[in-house]
């Protein structure tokens, strides 16, 4: 595109230039078009980000009195909390700041690693995947120019984060008002966490061919960097042998600059130097391998397809299994976890914020209450998975894999049905099984297996609201494939209105328009069956009116 | 489906006519006529853009038309789709595969969804075509990928093969195995519609064509009917220059190399010039038939010459005919790009 004709002059061969600058030549040019292309998506992390840390930074405070601060920082204590949370630097002085910064920085943390990832996955391994590299690279463009353009653009997305969420916590209603030196490290540490993981996408986006299973391995060692320092913290938090831990992962080297307690800036220059080590092995590599091509060879599979894959029906499942599995392997961990937080929990209701307690039903039955409420929770994960199942079935139709497929003897319906109804059977797995490990977690730390049931049903029984917003986004899919966004705006709706519609004081008539409100949070509620029938009614409805619309539409044809 | 059994063997097996397709302002089919017989090959030609896929995906029911009737195998293909679908395999020109089922997953899970897999077939298939069928779907190259959906189509037993632009990306060799497994399919009386830019395949397989130009036929018989509407090159050695033949009626581009000529003559023209130049002492004369690469030229030509600057139409008379030919490709190839 603009990348031959904007630089004539910067390769001459005859020129003097060393071999790396012979590298990098056109790193500007493409740095810009990387711009051009994230646009959008390049201030909607950046903004993301940084709102849903005004968020924390906020509300936390809002909802906090002395009482409850010491409360938070007597369960902090506690290993599980320390797991999911952080080191505890300076909770037993315990300030708003120090909360925020000690125990939600590490989501911010993890998001912009995350940033990072699916940056560094989309500015290069994606580019070769197409073959639109190829193009590329064809002009006078250096071997490392596409990578270390990523590279640029997202430590320029992190140094973003790092200086809003900074400013952000400058800014924000936390009493008393924090110093800017600690607030600005503490968005340092945000960043510096992204910036790591941006060294980490350099290398795992070379080794294999494929942008997926790159992105998958650096999203495994965030996982272990996430596993690791928690394990770290509760030891330190137990007065453990195993604290060192905490100093094996990045994340852990930004919680533990400890903002508003030590501030100590020198951990960040440990991240700096895995990125740019990541950097440099990431150069390395891509200079031992060909373009389009892994470090890592590709397994072969079968020649043969499976006797059961021979219905749209099996296809759906086999599409589906891989991202089921995964989701699963999630579903069960987080459902563990969450549980195990249950006793916990239980022991530290009576230092809790009111407003807290209140959403979880109150002081009698905190934990009845705490597990009927991670229901929604989890109903809402579900349906993110459910709304992404419907995009990929989108992205099939628009990858013209749909087009043979419905070139054989297969009808429209069944096709779109098929897909429709693993997603839906999925979305009652997942959160069977988000609720069999939260049962489990619960009985394990306050040893009443009774619960297990209980809280397994109670869970189960959400996916009726996942099943709505699966018949919406079919719904929408049928009839406007372009529309099926907005299905969004209902997911976030129900959100906000069903995990902080209470502290925010609205009018349970406004709250009963979130479809998650309806189910009951069993087992501190009943569950209402008659809104289990409705809701699925109206899902199943909707897909019934997407099907057939999709009847009637052409195809999206490449 | 009764009513298509009924109708096999007595209606063609797909007639389409006055099919019109709009996509927003664009007119992708304008009126488009075309009847393919029952056991032939249709060899279904025009440049990228001209409307070839759209009208595959119509017969597909994939896409819906604007007005027009379409008929194949005796059913309605928008409406009567699934049952259809069991009697035809369908091949795109660009084929995408699922990144991690393999090749072998990919055509097996086709030709089961289609009605049957015919396994000796298969494995034959898969040997001619020379093709790895374990590699996942992603590490295929584009001629692989069409392997795949080749070789699922013509392991399927189906009465229709619906083929748009099946070769791209295959290399010569294997075009040949293809050339090979159409006439097997043809000898077993499938029904083949083949789209294609490829003139050398057309020509040698398919027993009709159709030439498909803006959403329109505009021409359709066997090679042999549309070559009457082309010009016949003659070269020819006569003892004494003949002057006089670039001015008569159905003469083009003339060239004279010393006592050799050569020129190209309208087929309706052919006799009388024959006749003529018998009554000369003819010492060396050669007559080419027009290749389809001349046939199609001509109908691009058609439009280059009232875009161009010479304003030169149908028979236009321009002598200089080898620079025009070449600058129509030029133009023809830039069409293709654009559109």
């Amino acid at each position: 595109m603009t990348t031959t004709t904007e630089r004539p002059g910067g390769a001459a061969p005859q020129e003097t230039t060393s071999r790396q600058r012979g590298a990098l030549t056109g790193t500007g040019t493409l740095l810009r078009f990387m711009v051009r292309r994230d646009r959008v998506r390049l201030p909607a992390w950046v903004l993301g980000l940084t709102v849903l840390w005004a968020y924390f930074a906020n509300a936390i405070g809002a909802v906090m009195d002395a009482e409850s601060l010491a409360g938070m920082a007597t369960m902090a204590a506690n290993p599980v909390m320390a797991l999911i949370g952080g080191p505890g630097y300076g909770f037993d002085d315990i300030t708003v700041a120090r909360l925020v910064a000690g125990f939600y920085a590490l989501y911010l943390m993890l998001g912009a690693a995350f940033m990072s990832i699916t940056t560094l996955s989309r500015h290069t391994r994606v580019e070769e995947q197409t073959g639109r590299a190829e193009l590329v690279r064809a002009n006078v463009l250096g071997r490392h120019a596409q990578l270390t353009a990523a590279l640029i653009l997202a430590t320029v997305m992190n140094l973003l984060v790092a200086g809003l969420t900074g400013l952000v916590t400058l800014g924000s209603t936390i009493e008393p008002p924090p110093d800017a030196g600690p607030s600005l490290l503490m968005g340092a540490g945000i960043g510096a966490a992204g910036l790591a993981f941006a060294g980490v996408a350099a290398i795992t986006t070379q080794l294999s061919a494929f942008s997926r299973a790159g992105s998958g391995i650096a999203g495994a060692v965030l996982g272990a960097a996430f596993v690791v320092r928690g394990i770290g913290d509760m030891s330190t938090t137990q007065d453990g042998g195993l604290g060192w831990l905490s100093w094996l992962s990045p994340l852990g080297w930004s919680q533990q600059t400890a903002p508003f307690t030590l501030d100590r800036w020198w951990p960040l220059l440990l991240s700096v130097a895995v990125a740019c080590a990541g950097a440099a092995v990431g150069y390395a590599l891509q200079t031992r391998r060909d373009l389009a091509a892994g470090v890592l060879p590709d397994r072969r599979g079968s020649a043969r397809a499976a006797a059961w894959l021979r219905s749209t029906l099996a296809l759906a499942y086999r599409l589906q299994r891989p991202s089921l599995i995964g989701w699963s392997v999630a579903m069960v961990l987080a459902g563990v976890t969450f549980g195990a937080f249950a006793q916990p929990m239980q022991e530290g209701a009576a230092d809790m914020p009111e407003d807290i307690v209140a959403i979880m039903g109150g002081a009698e039955g905190l934990l009845e209450g705490y597990l009927g409420f991670m229901g929604i929770y989890f109903a809402l994960i579900v349906a993110v998975y459910v709304v992404l199942s419907v995009q990929s079935l989108r992205g099939e139709e628009q990858g013209v894999r749909a087009e043979p497929v419905l070139a054989t003897a297969v009808s429209r319906t069944s096709w779109l049905g098929s897909w429709t109804a693993v997603t839906a059977v999925g979305a009652l797995w997942l959160l069977l099984l988000a609720g069999l490990g939260q049962g489990f977690g619960a009985a394990l730390g306050t040893g009443d297996w009774e619960l297990f049931g209980p809280v397994a049903l109670g869970n189960a029984v959400h996916v009726a609201a996942a099943w709505l917003l699966l018949g919406l986004a079919v719904a929408l899919y049928g009839l406007a494939p372009r529309l099926l966004g907005l299905v969004w705006i209902v997911f976030v709706y129900g959100t906000v209105l069903s995990l902080f519609g209470e502290m925010l004081e609205f009018d349970q008539a406004v709250l009963d328009t979130s479809p998650f409100q309806h189910v009951g949070q069993h087992p501190a509620e009943e569950i209402s069956w008659g809104a289990v029938g409705i809701l699925t009614a109206v899902g199943a409805l909707l897909v019934g009116a997407g099907a057939a619309a999709f009847r009637r539409r052409d195809l999206v044809t490449a | 489906m009764s009513s298509t059994e009924s109708a096999r063997g007595e209606s063609p097996a797909i007639d389409i006519s006055g099919v019109t397709k709009n996509y927003g302002k664009v007119t992708a089919l304008d009126g488009l006529d075309l009847e393919v017989a029952r056991g032939e090959v249709h060899g279904f030609l025009g440049p990228n853009g001209a409307g070839k896929s759209t009208t595959m995906r119509i017969l597909l029911g994939i896409l819906r038309h604007d007005a027009g009737t379409v008929r194949m195998l005796g059913g309605d293909p928008w409406r009567d789709a699934v049952a259809l679908h069991r009697r035809l395999a369908y091949v795109p020109g660009d084929v995408e595969l699922w990144p991690n089922l393999t090749g072998g997953e990919a055509m097996d899970l086709f030709a089961r969804l289609r009605g049957g897999v015919d396994a000796a077939k298969r494995d034959e298939l898969v040997e001619r075509f020379d093709l790895d069928p374990r590699k996942k779907g992603r590490t295929y190259s584009k001629g692989n990928r069409q392997k795949v959906a080749l070789i699922s189509a013509l392991a399927s037993d189906v009465d229709l093969l619906l083929l748009d632009e099946p070769t791209a990306g295959l290399d010569p060799l294997m075009e040949v195995v293809f050339q090979e497994c159409v006439r097997e399919a043809k000898d077993a009386g499938v029904t083949v519609l083949l789209s294609s830019h490829i003139l050398a395949q057309v020509e040698i397989l398919a027993d009709r064509i159709s030439i498909i130009r803006k959403g329109t036929v505009v021409e359709s018989g066997t090679l042999q009917d549309l070559r009457h509407l082309s010009r016949t090159t003659v070269t020819v050695s006569t003892d004494k220059p003949l002057t006089e033949l670039a001015r008569r009626q159905g003469v083009h581009d003339l060239h004279a190399e010393g006592r050799q000529m050569r020129f190209e003559v309208d087929a309706e023209h052919l006799p009388a010039i024959m006749r003529d130049l018998a009554s000369h002492d003819v010492q060396a004369l050669t007559a080419t038939p027009p290749t389809l690469e001349q046939l199609l030229l001509r109908h691009y030509g058609d439009e280059l010459g009232s875009a161009g600057s010479n304003g030169n139409h149908d028979d236009g008379s321009g002598t200089n005919g080898s620079g025009k030919r070449r600058a129509g490709k030029l133009r023809a190839g830039r069409n293709e790009v654009a559109s």
